[in-house]
């Protein structure tokens, strides 16, 4: 896709696949990154970039962007589980970005079961993927005027890392970075 | 495993040997086609006079250049970039008709790309991708759909130019004229006269327009410089045998002046004596010019071809090859036209593609309730034992 579209799917972001019409699967944004292709490194060979080449590669080129997403949870018959979902995608399903509406859906199902895979992904960097998660989930609570959803996910993470004095200071520290 | 690299190892070192003989030959064969080139760089109009003798009384299928007004070994520093020019560049691309394949047709996808020099704004694009079927393949072979993707690439290029702001340059890849292997077929040739009167309609209106086209020769391997001295050193008894006279064969143009021209610098400006240019008259009539785009220490010739109307106006020329150069200087170190590699890009056709496209029409004709002849034998072994190769462009 065009450098120029990414602005859209972010780290941290709650996206969903439709395997068929009743069954879903939640996954979060964990990595996004751009490979750059044998051109690029061609053109940073020369002296000086003109803007317009640099505009050429990011407006007009495909270039291989790829996202890593995490398995959270799935929807079932109108139901959201937490836990992790019973069959995974398949190769060149859709994957969709989820509106604030789905994304209040599901991190307010249940309680935070969720968080659990997160913390369990000990080779991602856990403690930026909660906050990032956790920031935007919140203000997506507060704009219908749920300002304690944020408190409660804190709360929550608290109570699952407090034998885990390192991790738990890894995520408050990023959550509080982020204010 | 498929060869046998015992017995090509042993040809390997005997093509080793061969070469340093060869390599030894053309260095005595360089030194006095410098010295020849060096001496006769004046004779201007001499040279062309002979030329034209030879190839009218002796030789008719003589492919050299002739000298106009610059000298043999003139060079000429690069010029400062126009403030403001368009540069539009297309190539093009095709998916050749294969009578293995589950279908017939033939597809040709012209890509197309410019910029306006002096603005950061990023180039645009264009794509048009053409299905070929039904009575169209009618006799159809791959020479015939590379003269269409030609065509294609530049009736694309005319419309851009009506489109965009003046002064513009317009870029292909190779020589500036069209060409065809099988020109001397009945059927081709006839569609080949017909494509190249459209042609040089193309290149009337581009004249009007006043626009500079030119065609980017990259790695040529041309002699056309060199069969213009064995033409200068042949003596009157030699030229009744023109056509084998060549004591300087394997010597390229681009080894010649790479000795000549300084990074950035373009030759003198030649004609170009053939049979096949002979249609390109007056304002038509094919120049080219070599051009080192290289760096200090490692020259990289191209071949740069352009109708007369453009040897004729200096602008035109300066801001070409300072538009050239600037564009090869773009890429970094493998010198070659940005936008000429992007128009490539635009247009190339992968392997994916062309799987795509036969699928479609597949679908489409089950759709309709016809029955598919379904690729060879041939093919469908080659393809489960995973021999098969990106499609070529």
């Amino acid at each position: 896709m065009p450098v120029a579209q990414i602005d859209a799917p972010s780290f941290g972001a709650l996206v969903r696949v439709v395997l068929d019409g009743d069954y879903q699967v939640y996954g979060m944004i964990h990595d996004i990154h751009i490979d750059d292709d044998g051109l690029v490194r061609q053109l940073v060979t020369a002296e000086g970039v003109e803007e317009a080449i640099i505009a050429d590669n990011r407006v007009n080129r495909n270039v291989p962007l790829e996202m890593s997403v995490l398995a959270v949870g799935y929807k079932l018959d109108g139901k959201v589980s937490h836990l992790l979902p019973p069959r995974p995608p398949l190769s060149l399903d859709v994957i969709y970005l989820c509106t604030s509406d789905e994304v209040r859906e599901f991190t307010s199902s249940g309680r935070f079961g969720y968080f659990r895979h997160l913390l369990r992904a000990t080779d991602l960097p856990v403690g930026e993927l909660l906050a990032a998660h956790i920031q935007q989930a919140g203000a997506m609570h507060a704009e219908t005027g749920n300002v304690e959803w944020k408190n409660a996910a804190t709360q929550e993470l608290i109570t699952l890392l407090r034998d885990d004095y390192a991790m738990l200071m890894s995520v408050l520290g990023a959550l509080g970075d982020m204010g | 495993m498929s060869l046998d690299f015992l017995q090509v190892s042993q040809q390997v070192q005997q093509l080793g040997e061969k070469a340093v003989q060869h390599q030894l030959d053309l260095k005595d064969k360089l030194t006095q086609t410098s010295e020849l080139l060096a001496e006769r760089s004046q004779d201007i109009e001499k040279l062309g006079q002979k030329v034209l003798e030879v190839a009218h009384n002796y030789d008719p299928t003589l492919r050299c250049a002739i000298p106009i007004q610059e000298a043999l070994n003139d060079h000429f520093p690069l010029p400062d970039l126009p403030e403001q020019v368009t540069l539009i560049a297309a190539d093009g691309s095709q998916i050749f008709a294969d009578r293995h394949a589950e279908v017939d047709y033939c597809l040709v996808n012209t890509g197309a790309i410019w910029m306006r020099y002096g603005l950061p704004d990023a180039p645009k694009t264009s794509i048009q991708s053409q299905l070929i079927f039904a009575e169209e393949m009618e006799g159809m072979s791959d020479d015939r759909l590379s003269l269409q993707r030609d065509m294609a690439e530049r009736v694309r290029l005319l419309e851009l130019a009506r489109q965009v702001q003046a002064p513009l340059i317009t870029l292909t890849d190779g020589p500036l004229e069209i060409w065809t292997t099988t020109l001397e077929e009945g059927r081709v040739a006839g569609e080949f006269k017909k494509n190249l009167e459209k042609y040089l309609d193309i290149l009337h209106s581009l004249r009007e327009l006043n626009a500079t086209p030119a065609g980017y020769v990259d790695k040529p391997g041309a002699d056309l410089m060199v069969r213009l001295l064995e033409v200068a050193s042949a003596k009157d008894e030699d030229l009744a045998q023109m056509r084998t006279y060549r004591p300087f064969k394997g010597v390229t143009d681009s080894v010649l002046y790479e000795y000549i021209l300084q990074p950035g610098e373009r030759s003198a400006v030649f004609g170009i004596q053939s049979r096949s240019s002979k249609p390109y008259q007056n304002e038509l009539a094919l120049h080219f010019f070599y051009l080192n785009v290289g760096r200090p220490g490692n020259p990289y010739l191209a071949r740069v071809e352009i109708p007369r109307w453009v040897v004729d106006a200096p602008t035109l020329m300066d801001n070409l090859h300072a538009v050239l150069v600037s564009q090869c200087e773009m890429i970094g170190a493998r010198r070659y036209p940005y936008l000429l590699h992007r128009a490539h890009e635009t247009a190339v056709v992968s392997i994916e593609d062309k799987e795509q496209v036969t699928q479609m029409i597949v679908r489409e004709l089950h759709k309709r309730g016809l029955e598919v002849a379904g690729q060879s034998a041939k093919q469908y072994n080659k393809d489960v034992s995973g021999t098969r190769t990106r499609y070529g462009t």
